[in-house]
């Protein structure tokens, strides 16, 4: 660990132009099966960081999921959406040389407060507190969407097939259930349904993509940094509000849509409020629909990842068992849905 | 061959011990890990349990007798496979109130193994 964080810090001095620098800590963050996390505290001498600092190195971990970015292309979302206002760490420097440390990773600033989906779920919050939290995710969520193709930072997004993103969604799933080789009836039966209840495509727009309660650090009833952007994409704005508001991301507090924080009508409120998209409730739903489909086949494949003994977990292989759960949540969400009609 | 007690009963036995003496010792990230090896524990004891097999077996079974009353190939004794095949390719109507009663059955045999709770929410 300490010659890691002796390799960082070098990095660090080099890229600040500071003169030399000393680590003060270095601890491997909780969460992220896909990367690994450092926080590292530096005391820097000259340079445009020069005093005691605290960043946050992402370095890629031995395995990915099928979706998800590197960090060099990570990095450069990171800085799309530093640039259209989101709130996020400010992505520093990046490392595309190997030797550094083993892996490519890049550093940021760290931003104070907790990730901690239980801990915000159940805190005591009032009624008014909820809401300025869920209409400021909104809010958020807007200013990413003023994003749009083409950006030249972001060449390697690919955009939608026929700019229909549902359609796009429903086809890459339905090829991972084939390369899984395990039936699922009860997801093919799902993918059916997204596919003949597509909603009018909305814009094509820079989506976060795992936008949800656990990805973003609040400090109190602050937001202080939106995180994990490894799946962002292009796609439409509808898809990150329903991940958002997805059964599968409230923590137990089922009645509260908006991420088990807060009310679903403020949430995308604050979108609206903001400047986002108009967008039909009904799109939503459709895809509170897909992101269900959409983590049960991350969840097929993070198994897949223990199975096949390239990266053997506890943690992996339990997550294959949860796929029920969400199959269980898209015959009652279904159902729900056209009952409504 | 008699090989008493049970695989069934020491796994019990043992989760028991890793819950009620172990885990409350733990914090942070240990705690974590145990509670996770405690859950997967728990499915295996349910998944050797007589009661959540025979859940198992009559969901494959209502799901033989679907496919069959819908003149449906099964190509193997788990008809989950002929199934999912009939959905894909469409020569099952998604909107038959039966195909979704034997998806629940299914689903739910599925869940009492692995997450019970998650049916009583």
């Amino acid at each position: 660990m300490s010659e890691l964080a002796e390799a960082f810090c070098r990095f660090v001095v080099h890229q600040s132009g500071a003169r030399r620098a000393k680590v003060i800590e270095f601890e491997k963050l909780s969460g992220g099966a896909i990367q690994d996390n450092f926080g590292l505290s530096l005391d820097i001498e000259g340079g445009g960081y020069s005093g005691l600092q605290k960043f946050v190195v992402r370095q890629d971990a031995p395995s990915g999921v099928a979706e998800s970015l590197s960090r060099p292309e990570e990095f450069r979302v990171l800085g799309a959406a530093f640039k259209a206002g989101v709130t996020v760490p400010e992505p520093l420097w990046l490392c595309e040389d190997p030797d550094v440390s083993g892996q490519l990773f890049y550093v940021m600033t760290r931003a104070d407060g907790s990730a901690s989906p239980r801990k915000l779920v159940k805190s005591d919050l009032t009624s008014e507190q909820r809401r300025t939290i869920v209409r400021q995710l909104g809010a958020e969520l807007a200013n990413l969407h003023t994003v749009r193709p083409p950006v030249r930072s972001l060449g390697f997004l690919t955009l939608p097939d026929q700019g229909d993103a549902a359609l796009s969604r429903v086809a890459i799933y339905r090829r991972h259930l084939r390369e899984i080789a395990e039936p699922h009836p009860v997801l093919e039966w799902a993918l059916n349904w997204l596919e003949d209840n597509t909603p009018e495509p909305g814009p094509t727009v820079l989506c976060h993509c795992d936008f949800r309660t656990g990805n973003y650090m609040m400090a109190g009833e602050n937001l202080t940094a939106i995180l994990d952007w490894e799946f962002a994409a292009w796609s439409d704005p509808a898809e990150d509000l329903g991940w958002f508001c997805s059964r599968s991301w409230r923590f137990g507090a089922n009645e509260r849509e908006a991420g088990g924080v807060g009310e679903k009508q403020d949430f995308l409120d604050g979108y609206r409020e903001a400047g986002g998209t108009e967008i039909d409730p009904a799109a939503v739903s459709y895809w509170e629909v897909m992101a269900l489909v959409r983590w049960a086949m991350i969840a097929l494949q993070q198994a897949r990842r223990h199975i096949s003994g390239e990266q053997r977990s506890l943690e992996l292989a339990l997550t294959g068992r949860m796929v029920a759960q969400m199959e269980c949540d898209l015959l009652a969400q279904i159902q729900e849905l056209e009952d409504g009609q | 061959m008699i090989n008493n007690p049970d695989i069934h009963d020491l796994l019990t036995e043992a989760r028991q011990v890793l819950m009620n003496l172990l885990t409350p010792e733990l914090t942070g990230a240990r705690k974590y890990e145990a509670l996770m090896i405690a859950n997967a524990m728990g499915m295996a004891i349910r998944e050797l349990g007589q009661s959540e097999q025979t859940k198992v077996e009559e969901a494959d079974r209502a799901a033989s007798a679907f496919l069959e009353a819908r003149s449906e190939p099964i190509h193997n004794v788990e008809c989950e496979a002929s199934l999912a095949e009939a959905i894909r390719e469409r020569r099952l109507d998604g909107g038959d109130k039966a195909l979704r009663e034997v998806l629940r059955t299914l689903t739910e045999a599925r869940l009492g193994i692995n997450s019970p709770g998650y049916l009583k929410r």
